[in-house]
């Protein structure tokens, strides 16, 4: 195998240590559910499964990948995901592919066990790459990923104040860009975006919602929403800003440890929860919607997604005795099902106004 | 009501016993102490605990608890015919309904006071993600304290250490909640009785190897998941043992589960729950037997009671359910040769992500062992929508295909 950078690593999951896949000299690539392939995964799994899992796997089925993806790297964030790592094995027979285990809580035994499945990676990496993945080598590309996720998140707030050109579509794409390009190239980018936005002039059109879900990779899909009147004031996806949370470490300390604790702790997807709150997303939706100034929220979930979809009634519940109303539609990652709720969402801004 | 359900059914078979000593079928003694169990938990005078299908129930037996996890609600809910209005009621609260029926049941039973209301709550990552977030719901609704074991996906030292300590927290957990310490000598006493149990179920799983099985397709169904609730106890025992001297009755006598077995049948993951024909179906049309389920194995060693932690993790980690698509395809090909399985039905229980997801690759494994699988689209525990008709006519072929080809272990 190829051991120069470039050589690409595919992942699916937001959990995922990308800067261990880039100190490990791969360049970390999102295998998005945005293709044309043909429907086929369902006949190896199921109907009934998560639609971003079926349509990575057609993707899979129909070699719609980059020619030098190398492996993939899952996380075991849930059972579609878990099926999704057997069938790519199934696909793929030729891919290198590791599955780690994720915990779904954060405790000290839950870190601990999490450091050594980061270890495990990057072993498994360095196997892969013909060249040992330091704890030095993690530490430059987790500073670097950390500048990263800064900027994502100042890119992110020029969104939410109306700022950034292109708004929420123009967001999407950068953060699709940004993992599928090189860290560095991803930097560039970001910092030229910010440059842009620093100078420009707010406008905000629409009514301020904040909206949250967990896949949502088309840019189309947030022009969609903006041409409803939704001023998206703050957003919370997997496919979004959430995959990039700082990573504070020191020096002299296992950067295993580091990065387990602070990707445990980190803004986490449904599937992930504090035992000592249980009903904890509800909070977490209502306190960053009253954050962002949101008169609305809305939760756009794709179906057949357990963790989310067994959460909705609880942050249904919790938002019936606030003042934010709350509108929550169900999608298969294609614009067509999207574009079937236009009226709800021009409906639910109208209520707003 | 619940508690005069599981009272009377308790009374009625222990009143057929006694009136007909010999009526006493293996089968009898199980729905005995299964009714006992519910009669428990609904009996407001123990302390509680709702928990995941991995939880280690003999521990928390030891401790005093009684416990069981949320799908047993599920699926006795079903088998009485009274889950669909606490289905309707999740669905009304907001629960889609496309998410798995043994979870939307227990919520609906939840938010309609019939589920008994727990000291605290023991979730477990494995089997399913659907069921941590259902446990989450619950503790949330419930407003008790929740405690999460993340049940690790592959066997590794590192994997068992975790988990051996996730339950030595737990009992910490549990203390806090009950006020009682472990006691060693309960321990060692429950761990013997999970020993003796796991010991007589090996001998009950070889003895329906045989070729006529002494099972058939109702006396072992749910068996391997529901006797984990009985394991540390005596009434453990007392179940295994009805079971392995009604099969031994059964082959020294030389006669078979079902008169005249044709076809022997693997059910995958678990059964229909509602009351419905298909056993009947097959036993009776096609001389078809159910002579195992996928989890009607024991896929863990002895607990060692000086290290019971250890054991108790490694055997979470162990069910088929757990880990790579490739481990459960590979115990199910060995379950199929062990009990020359002639074809499996898998239901695909609608809403099951773990286990239809691997739908394909599991018809496949099978497959490459010449061993056919039937995929159904059934809700095992929703009947609002079950289509008999089309269920029939699917069972149908699928015989019909399994009667006119060779058995793959004719050679």
């Amino acid at each position: 195998m190829k051991t120069e950078k470039n050589h690409k690593l595919g992942f699916t999951c937001a959990y995922t240590p990308m800067a261990i896949l880039d100190a490990a000299g791969f360049l970390p690539f999102r295998v998005l559910p945005v293709s044309n392939s043909p429907d086929q995964a369902g006949h190896l799994l199921h109907d009934n499964l998560c639609p971003h899992v079926k349509r990575v796997l057609d993707r899979a089925i129909e070699k719609d990948l980059p020619e030098d993806l190398a492996g993939m790297v899952f996380m075991n964030s849930c059972d579609a995901m878990r099926r999704l790592a057997d069938a790519w094995m199934e696909v793929r027979p030729d891919d290198k592919v590791i599955l780690l285990d994720l915990p779904a809580t954060n405790e000290r035994t839950a870190i601990d066990f999490f450091s050594g499945e980061l270890s495990r990676l990057a072993e498994t990496l360095a196997k892969w790459s013909g060249s040992p993945v330091t704890e030095e080598k993690i530490a430059l590309s987790v500073d670097k990923y950390n500048e990263l996720s800064d900027l994502a998140n100042r890119l992110n707030g020029f969104m939410n104040e109306g700022k950034l050109e292109g708004s929420g579509s123009r967001m999407q794409e950068l953060i699709n860009l940004a993992t599928s390009l090189p860290v560095e190239e991803a930097l560039d980018l970001f910092k030229t975006e910010i440059v842009k936005a620093e100078s420009s002039s707010p406008i905000k059109n629409g009514i301020p919602v904040f909206i949250f879900g967990n896949v949502m990779p088309d840019p189309e899909f947030f022009s969609l929403f903006e041409s409803c009147g939704v001023h998206i004031a703050g957003n919370d996806f997997c496919t979004g800003t959430r995959m990039f949370s700082s990573m504070p470490y020191t020096k002299n300390r296992s950067i295993f440890i580091q990065l387990s604790k602070n990707i445990l702790e980190k803004p986490p997807c449904a599937r992930s929860f504090d035992p000592l709150k249980p009903g904890g997303l509800a909070e977490n939706v209502y306190e960053k919607a009253k954050a962002c100034g949101a008169r609305g929220i809305i939760g756009h979930t794709l179906k057949f997604c357990d963790p989310y979809l067994a959460r909705l009634p609880m942050v249904r519940d919790k938002l019936q005795d606030t003042d934010i109303p709350l509108l929550l539609l169900e999608g298969d990652c294609t614009l067509r099902s999207i574009g079937q709720q236009r009226t709800r969402i021009e409906a639910f801004v109208e209520m707003l106004r | 009501m619940m508690k005069q359900y599981f009272d009377d059914l308790v009374n009625g078979i222990e009143a057929k016993i006694e009136a007909d000593p010999n009526s006493r079928s293996p089968r009898k003694v199980y729905a005995l102490e299964v009714a006992k169990l519910g009669s428990r938990l609904y009996s407001g005078e123990e302390e509680i605990a709702w928990c995941g299908v991995t939880a280690p129930f003999d521990l928390l037996s030891a401790m005093g608890v009684t416990s069981c996890f949320v799908e047993f609600v599920g699926a006795m809910l079903a088998s009485t015919g009274m889950a669909s209005n606490f289905l309707d009621e999740a669905e009304q609260a907001g629960f889609a309904g496309d998410t798995c029926a043994y979870h939307k049941s227990v919520i609906g039973a939840a938010r309609k006071d019939m589920m008994p209301v727990p000291n605290f709550l023991i979730a477990t990552s494995c089997p399913c993600t659907g069921g941590l977030a259902v446990m989450e719901n619950l503790a949330h609704h419930f407003k008790k304290d929740l405690f999460v074991l993340n049940i690790p996906q592959e066997e590794t030292k590192q994997s068992v250490q975790y988990l051996a300590d996730q339950i030595k927290e737990m009992v910490e957990f549990v203390t806090a909640h009950t006020g009682e310490k472990l006691s060693d000598d309960r321990l060692r006493s429950a761990i013997e009785n999970t020993n003796r149990t796991r010991k007589i179920m090996v001998d009950v799983f070889k003895m329906a190897m045989n070729v006529p099985s002494p099972a058939n397709g109702r006396l072992l169904s749910n068996f391997g998941i529901v006797i984990a609730l009985l394991l540390g106890t005596e009434a453990g025992v007392e179940v295994a043992e009805a079971y392995r001297k009604g099969f031994g009755e059964t082959l020294e006598k030389g006669i078979a589960g079902i008169p005249d077995e044709k076809i022997r049948l693997l059910w995958i993951q678990n059964r229909i729950q509602f009351k419905n024909p298909m056993v009947e179906i097959l036993e009776k049309e096609y001389g078809a037997s159910i002579v195992s389920d996928e989890l009607n194995d024991i896929t863990w060693d002895p607990i060692d009671p000086e290290d019971p932690y250890t054991g108790m993790a490694k055997r979470a980690i162990s069910i088929p359910f757990n880990g790579k698509g490739k481990r459960r395809i590979k115990h199910l090909q060995e379950m199929a040769k062990a009990y020359r399985i002639d074809g499996a039905i898998n239901p695909c229980h609608w809403g099951c992500r773990q286990g239809t997801g691997a739908r394909g690759l599991i018809s496949k494994g099978l497959g490459d062992i010449d061993v056919p699988v039937l995929n159904l689209e059934v809700d095992c525990v929703d009947s609002r929508n079950f289509a008999e008709g089309q269920l029939r006519t699917r069972l149908e072929a699928f015989m019909e295909m399994l009667e006119s080809r060779p058995s793959p272990w004719a050679a």
